[in-house]
């Protein structure tokens, strides 16, 4: 086990001149048997950087050190990681057994009962037993991705490697895989990094977040850090589903001018805004609220667009009727609640949960509120662990 | 009653599906069999003339019952040249398959894996050895062989064939490890192979159909070349085709002889085939590389 030191680095793709940047000067301090999930859009370097962890890509600049090593010139087979690819990569002319023992072969000098015993007990921790003689070409893609998951446990690594292992499966072995990824990394208690764009994973799976967008870090903090607590618009929008609603506008005494509604800022929110004149308000779709009937000052008139109904809840996509531009918002409701489109209704939004960003920097100059409660294990999971 | 027709309509249905199956079979194997027998005709035509007495294997109108005899064959035997040169071949095109597989698969995969600077330039430039028809360059290597004593040598027939298929051997094997995921031998690398040992555990097994199947074609490809042989050979390196076109002569053709030559020239394609049979039907579906 090990912790992982991540030291201003950054890749570059390319001739000098025509270079893209993959990843873009990050710098990350992961504990000795932490869960982190990078996570971010396509492009964003989540998987570059993992490479780069890895061995398999080599840094432009900066240093990578597992446990007390510095490990920038040494490749993957020194590092000793293992890794389970998205495609599982497993090898095709083996069979299970073959593909489990392949490392301990290769990187060990374990005997060959040792290596046996040690592959029958990670094939028995993965339920994958009774394949052991078959070859790849004849499993399911949920059983390809348990020897995937065997065949790095039984390595016994430093450190976990994961890159999107879950993107091929169906949704419910999706979910299956998830909790039992989850299981193993707290039995195993294994530095693990995970990648995924699946912000569901991201929420679920890790002890920490790495949001990375266009190789640049955006945040990293736990996943309910991340999702209360957004250091900018782009983690705002791109943590929770469907997205946080987001609403331009420009600051006139007090008060926001978004596209067909005005919204009164708090004191609170006024001193943040300071002397900016232009502003963004976010909103996540389950903090509105729904009317009939406008019945207090903050509420704004809405057409419905579509109804989503997702069973317990349902998804409404409104448009504000006075609004000059063709903008679409989504507020989550009550799924036995009568909405139907093209109706009209009144959609408060609640001082308490707005988020203000600065639509230059996208940075957030407003947080939401939390309850007491919340606001206490949000802060105790914030402190700095060591 | 109305049950009754219910009944007997629903089996009159099954019964006219049944015939058309019938039927759909009945026509599928007729075209089939038609198309082995035209496939399949004058393997058998060449077999029964080599089969045939002495004086009988062309005559008009055939005799399709005769009593076959071997004795083609044990003249054919007992002709030390036809040995000789049946033996030839063998060595120097299975020397130039092995040749052409140590040159041409490491050099595919290098194609393959990294980024070689104007590689498209590279390929064409490969497969631009094939490009002229051979009888355009024959007269060229026949210079060169005879500067370089290559010429009627078995070391210069198997140059000429390792020449005549690498490029086709480069061609399909980038191909073939094109389509074998980079991420396996990534997965190797991080169990703790070199990059050697990623690409001999790993990448080549998995590459298996596609050796064998360009080794059969390279093999196929060398084993019946003449006109090199014709040009680049006249004693010690005749290869077994110039052998057996020796029996067309100028004012006869020993129809049962050749025959029974060429007879004999499938069986080491034929033997080949079987070995590989195996490799070859999985090369053509791919089924054992993962999917991506």
């Amino acid at each position: 086990m090990a912790r992982i030191t991540i030291d201003d680095v950054t890749k570059r793709f390319g001739d000098e001149e025509e270079s893209i940047v993959a990843v873009d000067d990050v710098s990350l301090d992961i504990r000795d048997g932490e869960f982190i999930v990078f996570v971010g859009p396509s492009g964003s370097g989540k998987s570059t950087l993992m490479r780069i962890v890895a061995g398999l890509e080599t840094q432009t600049e900066g240093d990578i050190h597992i446990g007390d090593d510095l490990v920038n010139q040494l490749g993957p087979r020194a590092r000793d990681i293992a890794m389970v690819f998205q495609n599982y990569a497993l090898y095709p002319n083996m069979t299970v057994e073959e593909n489990m023992s392949f490392g301990l072969k290769m990187s060990t000098d374990m005997s060959d009962d040792e290596i046996e015993e040690a592959v029958t007990s990670a094939a028995e921790m993965m339920d994958i037993d009774m394949l052991l003689d078959d070859r790849p070409g004849e499993l399911s893609g949920g059983q390809q991705q348990r020897v995937a998951l065997g065949r790095a446990i039984v390595r016994d690594p430093n450190v976990f490697l994961m890159d999107e292992p879950l993107s091929n499966l169906d949704a419910k072995l999706r979910a299956e895989m998830r909790t039992e990824i989850n299981r193993l990394q707290n039995d195993l208690d294994v530095t693990t990094l995970y990648v995924t764009h699946d912000q569901t994973e991201a929420m679920t799976m890790g002890d920490r977040l790495v949001v990375l967008n266009y190789g640049e870090l955006q945040q990293v903090g736990t996943p309910l850090e991340c999702f209360y607590r957004p250091a900018n618009q782009f983690v705002a929008g791109f943590l929770g589903s469907p997205s946080m609603n987001f609403f331009e506008g420009a600051v006139e005494g007090g008060t926001l001018r978004a596209d067909g509604f005005d919204f009164d800022l708090t004191e609170q929110m006024q001193s943040a805004v300071g002397s900016r004149n232009e502003l963004v308000l976010g909103i996540r779709p389950e903090d509105m609220t729904l009317h009939d009937r406008a019945n207090s000052g903050h509420e704004f008139e809405a057409v419905v667009d579509v109804v989503e109904p997702m069973g317990s809840i349902s998804y409404v996509y409104l448009q504000a009727r006075s609004q000059s531009h063709d903008q679409t918002f989504i507020v989550e409701t009550d799924g036995q609640r009568p909405i139907s489109e093209g109706q009209h209704v009144y959609v408060e939004i609640p001082d308490e949960d707005v988020h203000l960003f600065d639509p230059a920097s996208g940075e957030t100059i407003h947080q939401r509120q939390l309850g007491e409660d919340a606001e206490l294990a949000l802060e105790e999971q914030m402190k700095p662990a060591e | 009653m109305a049950t009754t027709d219910g009944d007997s309509a629903t089996a009159s249905q099954r019964l006219d599906k049944d015939t058309r199956e019938t039927l759909v079979t009945a026509v599928r194997h007729t075209i089939l069999l038609t198309w082995s027998f035209i496939v399949l005709f004058p393997l058998y035509w060449l077999a029964s003339m080599s089969l045939k007495p002495p004086g009988t294997a062309n005559s008009l109108p055939p005799d399709w019952i005769f009593l076959p005899t071997v004795y083609n064959y044990i003249q054919l035997f007992q002709d030390s040249g036809f040995v000789e040169a049946f033996a030839n071949s063998l060595i120097m095109v299975s020397a130039s398959v092995v040749l052409v597989l140590l040159i041409g698969v490491p050099a595919a995969y290098v194609l393959s894996r990294y980024d070689i600077p104007m590689e498209r330039d590279v390929l064409v430039w490969i497969l631009s050895s094939r490009m002229l028809p051979p009888i355009a360059v024959v007269l060229p290597f026949f210079i060169i062989f005879r500067e370089l004593n290559l010429f009627d040598t078995r070391i210069g027939m198997v140059l000429m064939y390792v020449s005549i298929n690498l490029s086709l051997v480069v061609w399909v094997m980038k191909a073939f490890f094109d389509g074998i995921p980079e991420t396996l031998e990534e997965a190797a690398r991080v169990d703790g192979a070199t990059q050697f040992q990623g690409f001999r555990k790993v990448v080549l097994p998995a590459a298996k159909p596609g050796i064998f199947s360009v080794a059969i074609i390279s093999f196929i490809f060398a084993w019946i070349e003449l006109l090199f042989g014709l040009v680049l050979t006249s004693f010690e390196a005749v290869p077994v085709t110039l052998f057996v076109y020796s029996f067309i002569g100028s004012r006869s053709i020993e129809w049962g002889m050749l025959a029974a030559a060429s007879t004999a020239m499938i069986v080491p394609v034929v033997i080949f085939l079987i070995a590989v049979n195996k490799y070859l039907a999985a090369g053509l579906s791919f089924g054992v590389v993962i999917k991506e």
